[in-house]
């Protein structure tokens, strides 16, 4: 089967690169999947529960040191958790430089070096927050990722990002193919948060993939530096990224997203903030 | 060993060699028949490069430009494509091929073009000309990659993949010509009539000395076409001539298509020139005629009575594109001069493993220098610091480092604007052997007068 390729957006610090990893684990553990990780973040903190928080020299990085020939797989790929091979793309520090720029190079370094090999049965692109510019679109271009899976919670601001994302989406729809394959939701144990993804979701023409209950071994994995799935393989939770797994691979709705007027979104939340 | 290749040491750059890389690609794009660049940048990244090869082919001819502007850097400019191509089609009926030539600007901020060609193909195209061909080719050429040199071997290899197609076997050659004048088209395509052997020429810039005819008509344009390119695919081989300027064409094509490609050498002087015709000879089989023979006699004829008098032992430095200057040095070496120092404008991992290069640290019997990355700054300051020159092959970039040292030079290489017709001129094959070892002979000569230097010696030779 061909490699999927799939992108994770979401507002910053709802969890993406939690989820991200939790799921590439569950896909590899519990599903036998060949996953690939590519971190689009420059703070490269999308691989570090794969490697049990080993430092990864990040593509920017080697590039600044070494030169862009120098870019070889040895230098920036590690291997962690099940195989999963995992890339940092880096990138400048907050401030300064172009970030999306570094996602551009390194996703094009990548690609010329040959990373993204078929056996691949996932690779999954961790992008940093919010499609803020064209670099950060880089992995829903053509010929990349193919489907895009949000992160977002209850709260005001992550559907907000969400349906903006989308928005980036349907520009890109048209020119290289992606699709929202769904919205994961990281739940954040706000009042009626499922009833309000649901409905935003189906708002948007998608669906919620699953929807990840808060449960603090999550956290407590992560001090360990390790998913859930490795730190204990018979939570519940564990659990929890097995089905979000299953779901992601056996996914066949693909849409073009629908986003809401800036109106339509403000009395959704209204409905659902004012609930008591 | 008395060869060195190494990077110039010195922080920054001044006085450049090159220009970036979309020059390259728009250098390569006006050889195509109905063909007009789409510039995706700042007006500037046209402007300046269409002046250059203006200047130095001294001709006009067509490339567009989107004119990015601040709004479409702050909210992407990929509408300026959408537009550009629009306007593009609707004013020039006739064109056929558009490739979008990126720059920095469009790629820091992540214009996604090749996206942008699809969803014009499938809302600009198939709905406002859909009975019209057309070929909108992304090419990838920030300026903060390369060079001009890699600009254009991106833009070739390009070019071919977008269009090679197999069909049923040729007898044709695919000619990949490089970075050259119309002159050497002229020289290249005379060498192979000669031999009988049909040839594709990547690109065919030779009505580039183009007429001024009655009817006024004073614009000119390539003439490969799209079925030129197209057949690349099923040619019985490639030979690119530059290493550096369509070696990656050949070597894509010998990997898609089962084509197989000799790169190189640059057909400069004697020797080069007689292993190209090898290779042809090798790949074609077909004989080297009896009248090249003859033609390469003139040429050893013209150089023997030049070359033990006049060249031998004089102090070279040249600078400009890879091949070029390399190919330079080597018939210099042929001609018992003395290449001091060779300047390459940019900084290419595949300089270290060049055979050509590898040729010269091996052979070389004096100190010679290799200087990569390196500007016309270098050049001047060695010259100030007790480097004895008595030669310097370059373009005109490079014309007050010999005014002010008085140091004779012979303009070659791009862009040459301040001598007339050099682009008229061939430096490959044996007639670009005679015209080049008679102008250095030339050019010293004159030195000779003006400094009155021996000048008595022409009264009897």
């Amino acid at each position: 089967m061909a490699t999927r390729k799939v992108a994770i957006y979401g507002k910053g610090g709802i969890g993406k690169s939690t989820t991200t990893q939790n799921t590439a684990a569950a896909l590899a553990y519990y599903h036998d999947k060949n996953v690939f990780i590519h971190g689009c973040d420059p703070k490269a903190d999308s691989t570090r529960l794969i490697l049990g928080g080993k430092p990864q020299d990040t593509v920017m990085d080697t590039l600044r040191t070494l030169g862009a020939e120098k870019v070889t797989l040895d230098k920036v790929v590690k291997t962690g958790f099940k195989e999963i091979r995992c890339v940092e793309s880096g990138g400048p520090e907050p401030g300064v430089g172009c970030a999306g720029r570094g996602v551009i190079t390194a996703i094009d370094l990548m690609e010329a070096n040959k990373a993204y090999t078929d056996d691949l049965d996932f690779i999954f692109f961790d992008v940093l927050g919010d499609v803020v510019c064209g670099g950060f679109a880089m992995p829903i271009r053509d010929g990349k990722a193919q489907e895009v899976y949000i992160v977002a919670s209850g709260e005001m601001m992550a559907i907000y990002a969400a349906n903006n994302i989308c928005k980036g989406l349907v520009k890109y729809a048209k020119q290289s193919g992606v699709r929202l394959g769904g919205i994961i939701c990281n739940s954040r144990k706000v009042d009626g948060e499922r009833e309000f993804l649901e409905e935003f979701t189906s708002a948007i023409g998608t669906k919620m993939i699953h929807f990840v209950p808060r449960d603090n071994i999550v956290q407590k994995a992560e001090f360990n530096k390790k998913t859930v799935t490795e730190f204990d393989p018979e939570a519940c939770q564990a659990q929890e990224y097995k089905q979000l797994g299953a779901a992601i691979a056996d996914n066949t709705d693909f849409v073009i997203p629908k986003p809401l007027s800036m109106d339509e979104l403000e009395k959704m939340v209204v409905k659902y903030g004012l609930m008591d | 060993m008395n060869c060195e290749l190494k990077p110039k040491d010195r922080i920054g750059t001044i006085n450049p060699i090159f220009t970036c890389q979309p020059c390259g690609a728009q250098y390569a794009s006006i050889g195509i028949e109905d063909c007009i660049g789409i510039v995706h940048g700042g007006q500037g990244c046209v402007m300046f490069v269409r002046l250059l090869i203006s200047q130095h082919l001294k001709e006009s001819f067509e490339i567009a430009s989107s004119s990015v502007h601040e709004d479409g850097a702050v909210f992407g400019a990929l509408d300026r494509v959408e537009e550009a191509v629009d306007v593009l089609l609707m004013r020039y009926p006739n064109v056929k091929v558009v490739p979008i030539i990126t720059t920095c600007s469009t790629e820091v901020i992540g214009d996604d073009v090749d996206g942008v060609v699809t969803k014009l193909q499938d809302e600009l195209l198939s709905v406002k000309y859909p009975d019209r061909e057309v070929h909108l080719i992304p090419i990838h050429t920030p300026s903060f990659v390369g060079s001009m040199v890699t600009g254009y071997d991106v833009a070739v290899r390009d070019f071919v993949k977008y269009f090679s197609k197999k069909d049923k076997p040729s007898f044709k050659l695919n000619l990949i010509t490089g970075w050259v004048n119309p002159g050497d088209v002229k020289e290249l395509k005379h060498l192979l009539a000669e031999m009988q052997v049909d040839a594709t020429v990547l690109f065919e810039i030779e009505s580039f000395d183009s007429p001024l005819m009655p009817d006024k008509s004073a614009v000119s344009h390539g003439s490969t076409t799209i079925q030129d390119l197209v057949g690349t695919a099923d040619a019985q081989g490639t030979i690119a001539l530059n290493r550096y300027e369509g070696g990656q064409a050949a070597k894509w094509l010998q990997t898609r298509w089962d084509v197989p490609a000799i790169i190189g050498p640059t057909p400069i002087g004697i020797r080069n020139t007689d292993t190209f015709l090898r290779n042809v000879k090798e790949m074609t089989g077909k004989p080297i005629p009896e009248s090249l023979v003859r033609e390469r006699g003139i040429a050893i004829d013209a150089i023997t009575d030049l070359a033990h008098m006049f060249l031998a032992d004089k102090r070279v430095a040249i600078y400009g594109n890879p091949d070029l200057v390399i190919g330079l040095a080597e018939f210099c070496l042929d001609l018992e001069m003395k290449p001091k120092l060779l300047l390459l404008g940019d900084e290419n991992a595949g300089y270290a493993d060049d055979p050509r290069i590898a040729a010269l640290k091996e052979n070389v019997d004096y100190p010679m220098e290799i200087v990569t990355n390196a500007d016309l700054f270098e050049l001047e300051d060695r010259i100030k610091n007790g480097l004895e020159l008595d030669l310097i092959l370059g373009h005109s970039k490079g014309r007050f480092v010999a005014i002010d040292n008085n140091i004779p030079m012979l303009r070659v290489g791009f862009p040459t604007y301040d001598r007339a017709g050099m682009y008229r001129h061939p430096v490959v094959g044996y007639a670009g052997a005679t015209w080049l070892a008679e102008q250095m002979a030339n050019v010293i000569f004159t030195d000779m007068e003006y400094k009155k230097n021996k000048e008595w010696i022409l009264n009897v030779w």
